[in-house]
């Protein structure tokens, strides 16, 4: 399998990372404004107050539903999908990777293990379809929708669930739930914008996501020892982009963090009221410094469906206008 | 597409496949749906909002923690928070690891306006002039681009 570093999925897998991705970053923004209600105060009022976020949840919960029973189907279904299942089963190469990672930030390893390259460059024969952090995306994030899925189902009807749950207090208790499965997810996927948009070589954002690997041409030197990396150029603004926005990862993921512990979310009060305090205060900026971070990510994604536009209209243009015709064929304008 | 000349023959996802399953997950979506509503959707308003405490605190079930009977609730909440703890801390822990990574990858490229020439041209355009000196340390090329077409070693 030689591919280059954004010749990864198939087209339908990018179609659907960008829909799921869409749909959730909605689930996330309406569901975590409900939940951190006192800290994104603005941003209930933005989606029309209490009634139009739960409503704007629940379109996009119902998305979900769509996908995921879209995504089930087509993994069972075809021969694709059933092929990569061993594609994602974690292997000692990904524990390895693992181990190497940390021993190369430390400065113990030359460079990083096979399982754990973004960037492959010369060396992308070697490397497998996914990350060892990619196989623990796709795992925890599949486990993490399913659950949240299943008890957001649960909680879609308010009659369905007080007979489930015998009082409204245990009810609300178990909207709460549902907002701190998702806890996880929230943290995962900040974690996952930091590492495939500011990654030096691939920066400011990793296509391998949104530029199927059918639209990549497969040639790549053999000469080349190692990934190649350090004939690239480092963009200007990468060492202060990175600085800032992987200072508001971490902001971000601690605050929701902490925010999911003492702001246990519901109820949506009638009045907002910002917490009085200063740690409230503190607490308020680093929980829209997480949904900016989101914000940046919604952003990236986008950017990555431009870049595969652009991407297939060089292709075509280079397809009608061969600039090099190295068989001496003619070059035929069209008017 | 006479684009596409160039281009892999990758496996895919088969078209009727796509189409049949898109169909059969909006079913099932609109189905589940249906019975999440108690089989009746215009049964009631679905976004009533019925506060249970009053003053400061106003809201929809705002005293829950003490309403709550269910211990096996309980029990799943303080699971879900305890997850939710360890798994922000190993996150948490990635984010650095990958922070320190990037920077020690990116001390490995050259530096912003290290030389005058641009590194891998994206349009995949040609190199001009022949060889880069073979060692890792960015050999001050005189000819333009280094597109990825000739070799340079790694460390």
């Amino acid at each position: 399998m030689t591919q280059l570093d954004h010749g990864k999925f198939s087209k339908m897998t990018t179609t659907f990372h960008t829909l799921l991705a869409l749909d959730v970053f909605v689930l996330f923004f309406s569901g975590y404004s409900l939940m951190f209600n006192d800290e994104l105060w603005w941003m209930v009022n933005l989606m029309g107050g209490a009634t139009g976020v739960s409503a704007v949840h629940r379109i996009a919960g119902a998305g979900l539903l769509a996908l995921i029973v879209f995504w089930m189907l087509m993994m069972v279904t075809t021969d694709t999908g059933r092929g990569n299942f061993r594609e994602i089963l974690p292997s000692k190469g990904d524990f390895d990777a693992f181990i190497q990672d940390v021993r190369f930030l430390l400065g113990s390893a030359d460079e990083r293990h096979p399982n754990a390259r973004q960037f492959a460059g010369g060396t992308a024969d070697e490397i497998p379809l996914l990350t060892y952090i990619g196989k623990g995306v796709v795992f925890i994030f599949a486990a993490e929708l399913t659950l949240l899925t299943i008890s957001g189902l649960l909680i879609w009807s308010k009659t369905g669930v007080m007979e489930l749950m015998a009082t409204k207090t245990a009810a609300a208790a178990f909207v709460t739930f549902h907002g701190l499965l998702g806890v996880i997810m929230l943290m995962g996927v900040m974690f996952h914008i930091f590492e495939h948009g500011f990654h030096p070589a691939l920066y400011p954002v990793e296509v391998k996501a949104f530029i199927p690997r059918s639209m990549i041409p497969e040639e790549h030197d053999d000469d080349i020892e190692g990934t190649g990396i350090e004939r690239l150029e480092l963009a200007p603004s990468w060492n202060m982009a990175s600085t800032v926005v992987g200072a508001m990862t971490v902001i971000g993921i601690v605050s929701v963090l902490l925010g999911s512990l003492f702001d246990e979310g519901y109820p949506v009060p009638r009045e907002i009221a910002i917490g009085g305090g200063p740690t409230d205060i503190l607490l308020t900026v680093g929980i829209n410094m997480g949904v900016f971070v989101l914000l940046l990510g919604l952003v990236l994604q986008m950017y990555g469906n431009l870049l595969r536009v652009r991407w297939q209209k060089q292709l075509e243009q280079e397809a009608s206008e061969p600039t090099t015709a190295t068989d001496g064929g003619r070059v035929e304008s069209e008017e | 597409m006479s684009y596409r000349e160039h281009l892999p023959e990758t496996e895919g996802y088969p078209r009727a496949a796509i189409a049949i399953n898109a169909l059969v997950a909006i079913a099932v979506t609109a189905l589940v749906l249906w019975w999440a509503a108690d089989f009746a959707v215009f049964y009631e308003e679905l976004f009533r909002i019925q506060p249970v405490a009053e003053g400061a605190n106003a809201g929809v079930g705002s005293d829950w923690t003490s309403g709550n009977q269910i211990a096996w609730l309980d029990f799943l909440i303080a699971i879900t928070h305890a997850a939710d703890v360890i798994m922000g801390v190993f996150i948490l822990f990635m984010v650095f690891l990958h922070w320190g990574a990037f920077r020690r990858l990116a001390s490995r490229m050259r530096q912003p306006g290290d030389s005058g020439s641009s590194a891998v041209a994206a349009d995949g355009g040609q190199v001009e002039g022949g060889t880069t000196a073979g060692d890792a340390t960015t050999a001050e090329n005189a000819g333009g681009d280094t597109a990825g077409d000739d070799g340079g070693e790694t460390a």
